[in-house]
């Protein structure tokens, strides 16, 4: 297992030199300089081409890659921006909290509703509840963020006047922000669960579980949801990854400052060592998440257990 | 289950929902919020580019002098009690008050404002406020020349923009120069969170007098229909606002609304260079084509200044007497069978930005009403100004804000700015040589008539196709006392107070 563990941490360089390099390339072929989207279009060419010198956005293409791994490498720095000309860590840094804040709430919340429902619906298949639930995670897996967002804030914030409407100050702020994110989560992981589980449920080893004379409890929870899992734990653990990369529309709508709205802006100003320290960042935090997956299928799991423990290889 | 089931009911409530208004206390309330739309990058008084920090930035600074921006104010002291400007145009001499401090308590002198005014001029990013500028001098303590190698009537208001910082603060760290800045105007720097907001409190050694708001906040909302919320909850106080939200918030008896008229311009381009547009006449008939009413109805729910004139009405240069084009199709007909187009013409593609991608369509049918068609191109905003300043484009509209002086239309029309804001790409030694002429005549009625000339040749030759100029719109509460907005909207929290 370390050894598995430890192979998968190296297989990981590669990667992010990877990541690196593809989002270096795209973003120096989009048209525009920093000098010129900074000073826009009444600025002196003198001005634009100074400033994109003070960036070093006047060397080529390969240089200033190399230049950048290299300072990641040797000095652990992700560079200073070029809108604010502070160090990208900080702008990262204080973003960051806000959005594990928001992933971890949401997601811990979706997981809890999505798989205890799903199990309910796939239980009680064709009952007036499964019905139910059924159309109500179509409704919200439907329902745009944004509209969710200003319907909740229209409610709780003007109405009831109970919940700030923007904001991220303390955690009365991620209520509502939380709650637009996780019902369209809940909604999918609802749905994945209890397909997840009307599919094991109809397997053979079931009905030996059940011939045998295990109670309807035992079957549910030790026979079939271990299985039923697999699937689920993997949409977890990228959905996860993916929320840490920002929830955009939650953080435009409720204005909280968020690693989603750091990355757009970033992009449309052409901050390129924000852009790629944020990417890099959240592309380290994502190997590790899905590394962390692979290893939780071993406890749901014995047979993966087993392959990891083998070196990769299967014993039959 | 019971959780969704009393959300859906709660969503079918917002159905009966009309926009409840809450009060706001505003007995001994002495703080303000005020929402922006864009985080500052940085709160360094020369190397800043937004209008947001722009906005925070003059809370904290003072200038030399204020001058309201539409041409026809004389200038107000500040910094500076009194000025005087030699007969020749070169020296401007002004003259400080001695009882100007900075927040942290040192002296503002005159070696503060040659520093102030030399690192502005050395800045990439506000340099072109002091064009003109060549050396500063401070031949005592209260007492700062600037001398002009050439005179250059436009100095006087650039020069009352610059933000007054200190020497010895810059000195001692420049990385808190511009992330804690020491100012010496009325609201004082306290701190800020990234990404959320920006605070300021009054400074009680100000020397006009301690501001009657003591405490303000810059809260960053990116969303419009947020900031919209957060107004009528009371959350917010005072914000710059989009049209679209103006209906909501106009009907909510706690929120008071003023539009304020602005030198930005929505326009038409259309490059010189290629044909047909190098034919007057077809640009006049696109001029003649375009339902200016219907657009601002349209795109700025009516909150727009039709003008066809690039000069806006309350700045200085502009008159009625300056033609104004108007809708008239059959005209727009007539000339450009004159121009011997034969109709339905395809002009090709209209390139715009997305967020002017609405202008676009009902320019689109306005011009196949004539004859004229279109087809448009939208492209994401840096590529599309690429395109734009290299002139690799046919007709385009988009929204422009050459503000300051009225010489700064200059960009527009001199040859110079080809490449930059010359977006028509248009070029005559006629029109430099008028534009060199205002730039050094110090006479006001000489330097009108000259503008006068210009903008009236503008509209013979119909360089651009100008449609109207957009309201800066502000919405705040009904107890929050605000002044008149001058003209371009520049607003200073020191003028504000709450209803008693």
């Amino acid at each position: 297992m370390h050894k598995y563990v430890i192979k998968r941490l190296l297989y990981m360089i590669p990667v992010l030199l990877g990541v690196a390099f593809l989002v270096f390339t795209i973003l120096s072929l989009t048209p525009g300089d920093p000098g010129s989207i900074i000073l826009g279009m009444t600025a002196k060419p003198e001005a634009i081409a100074a400033l994109n010198k003070e960036f070093g956005y006047d060397q080529p293409f390969l240089v200033r890659f190399f230049n950048y791994i290299g300072d990641i490498i040797f000095h652990f720095s992700l560079g200073t921006s070029y809108q604010s000309r502070q160090p990208v860590i900080t702008d990262i840094m204080a973003r960051f909290p806000n959005t594990l804040l928001l992933t971890v709430f949401s997601m811990s919340i979706a997981s809890i509703l999505g798989i205890s429902l799903g199990i309910l619906s796939a239980v009680r298949q064709y009952s007036v509840l499964d019905h139910t639930l059924v159309v109500v995670a179509l409704i919200f897996a439907s329902i745009p963020g944004f509209w969710l967002g200003l319907m909740l804030m229209l409610l709780f914030s003007l109405k009831l006047g109970w919940l700030p409407s923007y904001g991220a100050g303390s955690l009365k702020h991620f209520i509502l922000p939380t709650l637009t994110v996780c019902m369209g989560s809940a909604a999918g992981l609802l749905r994945l669960t209890r397909s997840a589980m009307l599919e094991t449920v109809r397997q053979e080893y079931i009905r030996t579980a059940k011939a045998k004379g295990a109670s309807p409890k035992r079957v549910i929870w030790k026979h079939a949801l271990r299985n039923a899992l697999l699937p689920v734990v993997t949409t977890l653990g990228t959905s996860f990854g993916a929320s840490l990369g920002g929830a955009i529309i939650a953080e435009t709508v409720f204005a909280m400052p968020g690693m989603g709205t750091l990355i757009t802006t970033a992009i449309r100003q052409k901050d390129i060592p924000v852009v790629m320290g944020a990417t890099l960042f959240l592309a380290t935090l994502f190997s590790l998440i899905i590394l962390i997956v692979d290893v939780l299928y071993a406890f749901i799991d014995p047979r993966i257990k087993a392959k990891y423990q083998n070196g990769g290889k299967v014993r039959e | 289950m019971k959780k969704v089931t009393a959300f859906l009911a709660a969503v079918a409530m917002m159905a009966s929902l009309t926009g409840g208004a809450l009060s706001v206390q505003a007995a001994d309330k002495t703080d303000l919020t005020i929402a922006v739309d864009v985080d500052v990058d940085t709160l360094h008084s020369t190397d800043y580019s937004t209008t947001v920090e722009h906005d925070i930035l003059s809370q904290i600074y003072d200038p030399l002098m204020y001058m309201n921006p539409d041409g026809t104010h004389d200038p107000e002291p500040r910094i500076a009690e009194s000025y005087e400007i030699s007969d020749d145009g070169l020296d401007y001499t002004f003259h400080l008050r001695k009882d100007v401090t900075f927040h942290n308590g040192t002296p503002l002198t005159s070696k503060d404002v040659k520093f102030s005014l030399e690192l502005c001029q050395a800045s990439e990013y506000q340099g072109s406020m002091v064009t003109g500028l060549d050396s500063v001098e401070a031949p005592d303590d209260y007492t700062v020349v600037c001398h002009l190698s050439n005179p250059y009537s436009p100095f006087m208001l650039g020069v009352c923009q610059v933000n007054i910082a200190s020497k010895d603060y810059y000195d001692s760290s420049a990385d808190d120069f511009a992330n804690n800045p020491v100012g010496s105007g009325p609201y004082k720097y306290t701190g800020r969170s990234k990404g959320s907001n920006v605070t300021l409190e009054a400074y009680d050694g100000y020397y006009r007098g301690e501001a009657p708001i003591k405490e303000v906040t810059f809260e960053v909302i990116p969303d419009q229909s947020t900031t919209a919320i957060a107004l009528q909850t009371g959350e917010v106080n005072f914000a710059t606002i989009e049209s679209s939200t103006i209906a909501q918030l106009s009907a909510n008896p706690n929120i008071q609304i003023a539009e304020v008229a602005n030198s930005g311009f929505t326009y038409v381009s259309m490059n010189t260079e290629k044909e047909p547009f190098n034919d007057v006449k077809v640009r006049q008939a696109v001029n003649y084509a375009i339902n200016r009413e219907n657009l601002v109805q349209v795109c700025y729910d009516g909150e727009a200044e039709v003008n066809s004139n690039i000069c806006s009405k309350d700045r200085f240069g502009y008159s009625d007497d300056q033609f104004q084009y108007t809708y008239d199709p059959e005209k727009a007909k007539e000339l450009l069978a004159e121009a011997g187009i034969e109709t339905p013409y395809d002009l090709g593609e209209m390139l715009v930005a997305e967020k002017y991608s609405n202008i676009a369509t009902v320019l689109q049918s306005d011009l196949a009403a004539v004859g004229l068609n279109v087809t448009i191109s939208v492209k994401e905003f840096n590529s599309y100004i690429g395109d734009l300043t290299s002139g690799n484009y046919g007709i385009t509209a988009l929204e422009m804000t050459l503000d300051g002086d009225t010489q700064m239309l200059e960009m527009a029309f001199t040859t110079d700015y080809i490449g930059t804001a010359n977006n028509a790409r248009y070029s005559d030694p006629a029109m430099d040589e008028l534009f060199e002429k205002s730039r050094t005549e110090t006479d006001t009625d000489a330097r009108k008539e000259l503008f006068n000339e210009i903008l009236t040749k503008a509209q013979d030759e119909a360089i651009y196709a100008v449609i109207d100029n957009p309201l800066t719109l502000f919405a705040y509460n009904t107890d929050l006392n605000c002044p008149e907005f001058p003209y371009e909207g520049i607003y200073s929290i020191y003028d504000f107070s709450w209803a008693e």
